[in-house]
């Protein structure tokens, strides 16, 4: 049987995409960002995920305004890293899971989440950065990965609620996969930042590590958060943080913190990452 | 499950947070040309031609007056008043050569030094811009 062995969150900053490429990370604004992934780097080559479910969402790159879904999975043999207007990142072909990612297409519309089915897409920063975080610079990514593209740009977004929800309907999908695959889960965007109008570069420290703080444990306060406290605590741009909640959903009762990281700046965010393991 | 929202009360409390343009149906509407224009200098051969000549490639797209004036201002305030949202308007300023920090700088009013610094120290507090009508 397939299982989640973990759940991992991550800013998905591109300029973090940037200065991995470009050979950047030791320089004295970018060496403190990086540092929190170290930690993670070594326990995924430990831990070598057979397959990882990675949250994330698209920046007017694969969708643009002519069709917005809500939620999308993809479910092609491959993924190619996008041309997001200063050509594409130099980083491995993105590989997927067909077999599993159709399997939880089926059953997430069975349980009532009626999901759109990408079989071609094209995947940007907001996915491959955070593989570059966690794996570094390999030849090949040492995971498939099953893209699951989050509408968090044009208003409403899906609420945190429904998030969590999908991600225990992923976990249901995932336990009734019949191959014995080692899974995670992972959340990316956020933390804090507003990249537009006056306000831009607001940054929320306290409000950011609240919401790590209620990631651990048995309280699934996050998931009852508004769209508005997102807005007004983190900046306009906060609202990826929904996309945590459906890594969070997937990992069911309760959890342990295996590693946490907070860093202040990278470009105009926050950044943030967390490791957790499911508590029986 | 959450209880349903009242929708229209939904939507106004978005107008009630300081410095901020949250992209809206409604925006995402008055937007739609100026963000598919945008999104068009994702393919080298149309950067290439908007380069060339920027008034005639926006002619080619059913942007009203006021949002090809504000593109090529590169007025990214006005532009978000116009409907334009920020990860379409970034293919604009990326096509520029201008990184999301530079361009975001020009919107906070802030010198691209200044809003650096203030990046550096911890960004901007959200003390007093969370709300316009309850000001904390």
């Amino acid at each position: 049987m397939a299982r989640i062995t973990a759940g991992v969150a991550t800013s998905h900053i591109p300029a973090l995409g940037v200065a991995s490429d470009l050979g950047k990370t030791e320089e004295a604004y970018w060496q403190p960002a990086f540092a929190g992934y170290e930690w993670t780097k070594a326990w995924e080559a430990e831990q070598k995920p057979d397959v990882v479910i990675l949250v994330y969402n698209d920046h007017a790159t694969a969708f643009d305004m002519k069709v917005i879904p809500t939620f999308a999975i993809g479910c092609g043999e491959e993924f190619q890293p996008a041309d997001e207007g200063w050509g594409p990142r130099k980083v491995p072909v993105v590989q997927g899971h067909p077999d599993l990612a159709w399997h939880i297409a089926q059953s997430l519309i069975l349980d009532e989440f009626d999901m759109t089915i990408i079989n071609e897409m094209d995947v940007d920063h907001g996915l491959t950065v955070p593989l570059s975080m966690m794996f570094g610079k390999p030849d090949a990514w040492p995971a498939r990965v099953i893209p699951i593209a989050v509408n968090v740009v044009t208003y409403p977004p899906p609420s945190g609620n429904r998030c969590w929800a999908l991600g225990e309907a992923i976990a249901r999908a995932v336990a009734s996969f019949p191959e014995d695959l080692s899974v995670q889960v992972w959340g990316t965007g956020g933390m804090s930042h507003q990249l537009q109008g006056p306000r831009a570069g607001l940054i929320n420290k306290e409000w950011d590590n609240r919401f790590l703080d209620r990631l651990e444990g048995d309280t699934d306060a996050l998931r009852h958060i508004p769209h508005i406290e997102y807005l007004r605590e983190t900046g306009s741009e906060g609202i990826e943080m929904v996309m945590w909640l459906v890594m969070r959903g997937a990992l069911g009762r309760a959890t342990r913190t295996l590693h946490r990281h907070y860093h202040v700046p990278a470009s105009n965010t926050a950044v943030g990452h967390i490791v957790l393991e499911p508590l029986p | 499950m959450t209880p349903p929202r009242d929708i229209h009360q939904y939507l106004a409390e978005f107008d009630d947070i300081p410095g901020t343009r949250v992209f809206t149906a409604a925006r995402a509407r008055q937007g739609y040309h100026l963000n598919q224009f945008a999104m068009s200098l994702m393919k080298a051969e149309n950067r290439e031609r908007w380069k060339a000549d920027e008034r005639a490639y926006l002619g080619e797209w059913k942007l009203s007056d006021a949002q090809k004036q504000a593109v090529l201002d590169r007025d990214y305030n006005r532009l978000l008043d116009l409907g334009g949202n920020i990860y379409f308007l970034a293919k604009v300023f990326s096509t520029d050569g201008q990184s999301f920090l530079q361009a975001v700088s020009t919107m906070s009013g802030m010198s691209l030094e200044d809003y650096s610094a203030m990046m550096l120290a911890g960004g901007r507090s959200p003390a007093g811009l969370r709300s316009l009508k309850d000001k904390y």
